[in-house]
């Protein structure tokens, strides 16, 4: 019988799944749009993206915009990679249906 | 059942990836509003080129097209980059090449009918059949990466525009010029402002 694959535990959770695919399709996101997308509180949000910034998922990069601080986050190439990997998973343990 | 669960639990997960990176790469800025005001712009400096307008400064019409088109990119660089602070709206790969399209051909166009005005050596027609083609081609290019029929009908009228600005006399280029800014511009613009408030609406509820 064939191995089936593990599904990473750091992109399982549903909040940092949804984070790291928002990622995926634009160049950098802002805390705050992050947050109008995912409807996650502040520190929900910010733990979350703490956990995928220690897994080298996504970098931080803080900034001052008209004396305004400004947080923006951007999926690294590990964070690309792992996220493929995880559908590729994904779409194993679901079978030829999909 | 079990069985079941779980493999219901893993389709809503990769349901999840589809639905963020669809909206990632769904942008939220507005920017039909440049075309209505390209638009409004065109007939303003026409109309001041043509005499139209009265006035000290208004006779001046060898000044109509510079000045006009450089308060109308000022006014339009002012309020997109307030637009963009304002909707927080994270750059996508498309919107970018989007903005580059665009830009590259306002740099071009500047560059090209500055010198070629202050020269006097192009006559109306060619002057009108080079805008139309870099208005044409800008639009296409916007709509094979938008994947967007009636933006690409708009280059073919510009297109038009163009081959009809080079056969025909003065006025009748002039008037195929200024039918193809109704049509691409003001028509095309207000219709892509109607699809944008409605994608705004549907979109708003979605997340409410």
């Amino acid at each position: 019988m064939p191995e089936l694959p593990e599904l990473n535990p750091v992109i399982h959770g549903k909040l940092r799944l949804a984070l790291l695919s928002l990622l995926m399709g634009v160049e950098a996101a802002e805390f705050t749009w992050l947050r109008e997308k995912t409807g996650a509180t502040d520190g929900n949000l910010g733990a979350q993206l703490m956990k995928l910034e220690e897994a080298g998922y996504v970098s931080v990069e803080k900034n001052f915009v008209m004396r305004k601080p400004q947080t923006l986050y951007r999926i690294t190439d590990a964070g690309r990679a792992a996220l493929a990997q995880y559908v590729a998973a994904l779409k194993e343990l679901l079978g030829s249906a999909i | 059942m079990q069985d079941e669960t779980n493999k219901e639990a893993l389709a809503e997960r990769l349901e999840l990836i589809e639905n963020m990176i669809a909206q990632g790469r769904r942008s939220t800025t507005r920017w039909a509003w440049t075309c209505v005001l390209w638009g409004v712009a065109f007939y303003v400096a026409i109309a001041w080129s043509t005499g139209l307008f009265g006035g000290p400064i208004w006779g001046r019409h060898y000044m109509a097209w510079p000045i006009t088109m450089t308060v109308t990119w000022l006014v339009n660089w002012a309020l997109a980059r307030r637009m963009r602070r304002s909707a927080k709206a994270p750059m996508t790969t498309v919107s970018r090449a989007i903005i580059s399209i665009w830009v590259a051909m306002g740099i071009s166009m500047f560059a090209l009918l500055f010198p070629l005005g202050m020269s006097g050596r192009a006559s109306q027609q060619v002057a009108l059949a080079v805008v139309s083609t870099m208005l044409a081609t800008a639009n296409a290019a916007s709509g094979i990466l938008l994947k967007w029929p009636a933006q690409f009908a708009c280059a073919v009228v510009w297109w038009l525009a163009a081959a009809a600005s080079l056969f025909g006399s003065d006025a009748q280029s002039m008037i195929a010029f200024m039918v193809a800014i109704f049509l691409c511009q003001i028509v095309f613009g207000i219709y892509a402002m109607i699809l944008e408030s409605r994608e705004q609406r549907r979109h708003g509820a979605a997340n409410a």
